[in-house]
């Protein structure tokens, strides 16, 4: 049918476009584009930098904690809102309220709030927390930038957790509470196993978008350590080696996806629970009795 | 019990508000207060407070940055992104909303593909492949690249408009002779007038906050509103410019949201990832 | 031991149960009936604590237990929509309150096993909910209730989601499960049949109160006032003027259907009041006898065992609609008048006629 006709528009400029950079950074890694030939020394070049290293541990640290972090948030208001409460809407709407905030900008109010004499650092020495004041960004370890990936994320985890647990009916949860189950035991037995695939939706989505983390690394990330997309950049736009930041964004990508799996693969064990409790022949011996 | 519930329920809502002070409140003030900080007496430690609050910050940002061309661009570039996104996204969208086919469903999860993409990297292997081909048209390069950013959501809010349309309205236009133009104005449009609306929306906003593309393809010379912040928050930073300019990306953006969250209902997100 | 004393509970706007008070004993199966929105399902949740009560008090064996949460009271529940944890496969399930209580393991099996032997769904013990039919599904809840052995279980509606056959086939299952265990029970449902053929003591609720509360044959062959006899089981309903007679327990009534005689131990509330008759008590008159009435036959329905007919009096200013159910085949037509007897103990005084 026409069906292709329909398809083309959208579906067509995506795989156009997505599939030509694909290619592009394909060929490029491998040097295919230049006279030299194909050649797998970009490759080794790039691998056998430690800098790279030190990026890709600075992205997986910063990017495992974000994640973690918005959804660990999210948990708890996620079942806090199944309570009725009044004013429902409007807590609902400020709780989204940061994904409206573009992240340049998110970066910006937490810098401001987190500067050496910002309201963070004049608040803790008001108070006699500290008695001088904490150098807090552009930190080694990325703590800002995860702070802001949390920051960005947690409605996101919100919106897909909290559906999740929306859609849990009442009456399971009554059972549970029927048969005995504690608030926790509810929880842990109950509502997260039934919540694992939205889980690893969130978390592969915030995971795989912190990983490739520009904005936020550059302006509020260490200056010493790179994030593996500002590096990438440097080496594509100031040193202009593009075959090594071809390499650089190949890793990126692999990282995505192996985490993707690695997500899914640590979550799925405790969506269900069907091991045998008791063997067949166990039930024959208590039949006879 | 019942006196303890309510309790419970004073002391979270209260406890909402305050983490919700510190979370959101507290950091737009902060900007906001920096951002009416006036030029003759700036605010430096010890000061508490700034001296003196004026709009005077507003006025000469507006006027010695280069502010405007990056709102013009900005704002030249977003109406085109948004109407060629959603012209482009219709034809998709209806099949993915009304037909069958086989493959649908990896046809559905590619066009989720750039969502999940860093964009950094397309930003900067689709500017080489620019660049092999010898284009440098910023404008144009950068409405396509954003265009491609907005097409998943646009798919995905527009198929679940087409996908809303009953079946037997459709039919009953059909029965009653109408023409299929006719069919498409009385059954479809007004069903997905919403639709279509918030798709544009959703495509102005995430053109106006797009920075890895608009930076990377604009490099050097055409600025957009994020590209001439973060130009503000790292080598140039001036605090209260960085400020008037948050608030010149961050308003308008808030504002559309609110429009798109009035028409779809709080439903947007859920039907453009589909996850929820 | 389950005693309710005057609950309240109101929702917003509306009385859900309204100063209910009654008693479940030990082993003792009570049915709570009545139509949607009498209040039954509010008050089985009370029950079970998932519903806080206004005012009033429920004490289990002897122990207040109404400021108790659900986790910490001995009810378990069997609900309408089952319930069963969709992650967990069946055996996982049941076991799921028997580990909360930290059962030690080999007992948490040893009650497994009795319960999939005894609901037998033994051969789908490691099966999910998602992999059973909808009666496997009922079993495995009820298996998950039983094997708490609860102070008192609690039933809502449970075979509601059922197919007719298998409706029967677990009603049975459950009757004699809590007969074996001697399971207090407390059921809700609005299937009178059930409840007639499953309870010890039936009560029947109607806008958040009490209309009767009787064993199944009292609230069948005694009812009260209107609303029990029509709600169970079918009821020809008429007003009537009473007098007393000479015979002890004997009443004339005057009514649509002419003077009839009564018999009744229970005297009326007043001399004039509804009286009611089952459709199945009346038979074809033959020759002169008490109690007999003339109807005009206005519609018939062969139903294999009975055959219902509807028919009006021969009063003036249109008559009113009896039905009549008759174990034998009747040969009569549509507009033909018939005569039949209603034996006069099988006439019951209801409440006043209030006008």
């Amino acid at each position: 049918m026409k069906l292709w006709l329909l398809l083309l528009p959208g579906l067509g400029s995506i795989v156009f476009l997505m599939g030509s950079a694909l290619y592009t950074i394909m060929i490029q890694s491998v040097g295919l584009h230049t006279e030299l030939g194909a050649s797998l020394d970009y490759w080794s070049d790039t691998l056998s930098d430690p800098i790279l290293f030190r990026s890709i541990e600075y992205s997986l640290r910063t990017s495992v904690l974000g994640s973690l972090g918005a959804v660990i948030l999210a948990y708890p208001i996620a079942m806090w809102l199944r309570k009725p409460i009044p004013g429902k809407t409007a807590i609902i709407g400020l709780l989204r309220a940061p994904m409206f905030v573009p992240g340049l900008v998110a970066a910006f109010l937490l810098i401001n709030v987190i500067s050496f004499h910002g309201i963070l650092n004049e608040s803790l020495l008001a108070l006699g927390v500290i008695d001088k004041p904490l150098r807090i960004t552009n930190d080694k370890f990325g703590w800002s930038v995860v702070m802001l990936q949390v920051w960005k994320n947690t409605p996101f985890a919100l919106i897909l957790l909290s559906s999740s647990i929306n859609s849990i009916r009442s009456d399971v949860l009554d059972a549970s509470a029927d048969l005995g189950a504690s608030a926790w035991a509810n929880f842990s037995q109950v509502v997260f196993p039934l919540t694992i695939p939205a889980l690893q939706a969130a978390l592969i989505l915030i995971f795989i978008g912190a990983l490739g983390d520009f904005a936020f690394a550059s302006i509020a990330g260490s200056r010493n350590v790179y994030s593996l997309s500002v590096l990438m950049h440097y080496t594509a736009t100031a040193y202009y080696e593009w075959e090594k930041a071809a390499v650089i964004g190949l890793v990126i990508m692999v990282l995505s996806g192996l985490s993707a799996i690695l997500i899914t693969l640590m979550t799925r064990p405790f969506a269900n629970r069907t091991r045998p409790v008791i063997s067949a022949s166990f039930l024959e011996r208590s039949h006879e009795k | 019990m019942k006196n303890n519930n309510k309790l419970i329920l004073i002391i979270s809502l209260s406890f909402f508000a305050l983490v919700n002070f510190i979370w959101l409140v507290v950091p737009f003030f902060m900007a906001v207060l920096w951002s009416l900080v006036d030029p003759s007496h700036p605010w430096s430690f010890p000061d508490i407070f700034p001296r003196v609050l004026s709009f005077n910050r507003w006025i000469e940002v507006w006027q010695t940055t280069s502010l405007p061309e990056a709102m013009f661009n900005s704002y030249s570039l977003a109406p085109a992104v948004a109407l060629l996104t959603v012209t482009l996204a219709a034809p998709t969208a209806y099949a993915f909303g009304r037909l069958e086919f086989r493959g649908k469903q990896v046809a559905e999860l590619i066009t989720l593909l750039p969502m999940v993409m860093p964009t950094m990297i397309l930003a900067i292997f689709f500017s080489s492949l620019l660049l092999d081909l010898g284009f440098s048209e910023p404008y144009f390069s950068i409405v396509v690249a954003h265009t491609v950013l907005a097409l998943p959501y646009a798919i995905r809010i527009m198929s679940a408009g087409f996908k809303a349309v009953p079946q037997d309205v459709i039919d009953a236009c059909a029965d009653m002779g109408a023409s299929r133009i006719t069919t498409f104005r009385h059954a479809f449009l007004p069903m997905l007038k919403p639709s279509i609306l918030a798709s544009l929306i959703f495509c102005l906003v995430i053109s106006i906050e797009e920075f890895n593309m608009s930076y990377v393809l604009g490099a050097p010379d055409f600025i957009t509103v994020p590209t001439i912040l973060y130009s503000f928050l790292g080598y140039s930073f001036v605090r209260p410019d960085a400020a008037v300019v948050s608030l010149f990306l961050v308003i308008p953006n808030v504002i559309l949201m609110l429009v798109i969250e009035r028409l779809l209902k709080g439903n947007y997100l859920s039907q453009s990832t589909g996850k929820a | 031991m389950l005693q309710i004393k005057n609950l309240k509970k109101h929702f917003e706007d509306y009385l859900a149960t309204d100063d209910i008070s009654f008693e479940a004993k030990e082993g003792e199966f009570v049915t709570l009936l009545g139509p949607s929105g009498c209040g039954k399902t509010t008050l089985l949740k009370m029950i079970g604590g998932f519903h806080k009560p206004d005012s009033g008090e429920i004490w289990i064996n002897n122990e207040r237990v109404d400021h108790l949460r659900p986790e910490n009271r001995s009810t378990a529940m069997c609900f309408q929509s089952y319930a069963l944890f969709p992650h967990l496969s069946v055996s996982h399930n049941i076991c799921f309150g028997l580990a909360q209580k930290k059962l030690a393991a080999n007992l948490q099996k040893d009650y497994l096993a009795e319960a999939l032997l005894q609901v037998g769904l033994v051969p789908h013990k490691d099966k999910l909910p998602s992999q059973l039919s909808g009666g496997q599904q009922q079993r495995v809840a009820l298996a998950r209730a039983m094997v708490m052995r609860p102070d008192v279980i609690l039933f809502d509606e449970p075979l509601s989601n059922l197919d007719a056959k298998l409706r029967e086939s677990v009603r049975f299952e459950i009757k004699s499960l809590q007969k074996k265990h001697k399971l207090t029970t407390v059921y809700v449902t609005h299937d009178q049949a059930e409840a007639l053929a499953m309870s010890d003591k039936i009560i029947v609720l109607n806008a958040g109160r009490i209309e009767q509360e009787g064993s199944p044959e009292s609230i069948y062959y005694r009812p009260k006032n209107r609303f029990v006899a029509d709600f169970i089981g079918a009821a020809n309903i008429h007003k009537a003027k009473v007098t007393k007679l000479e015979q002890a327990h004997h009443y004339q009534v005057s009514c649509e259907l002419g003077d009839l005689i009564v018999e009744s131990e229970e005297p009326p509330v007043s001399d004039y009041v509804y009286i009611c008759w089952r459709p199945e008590s009346a038979y074809r008159a033959q020759g002169e006898v008490e109690n007999t009435f003339n109807i005009k036959v206005e519609n018939l329905a062969f139903l294999g065992n009975v055959t219902d007919l509807f028919g009006r009096t021969l009063a003036m200013n249109d008559g009113e609609s009896v039905r009549i159910q008759l174990d034998k085949l009747l040969h009569t037509q549509v507009g033909k008048s018939e005569s039949f007897v209603i034996p006069k103990n099988a006439i019951r005084f209801l409440e006043e006629v209030d006008e």
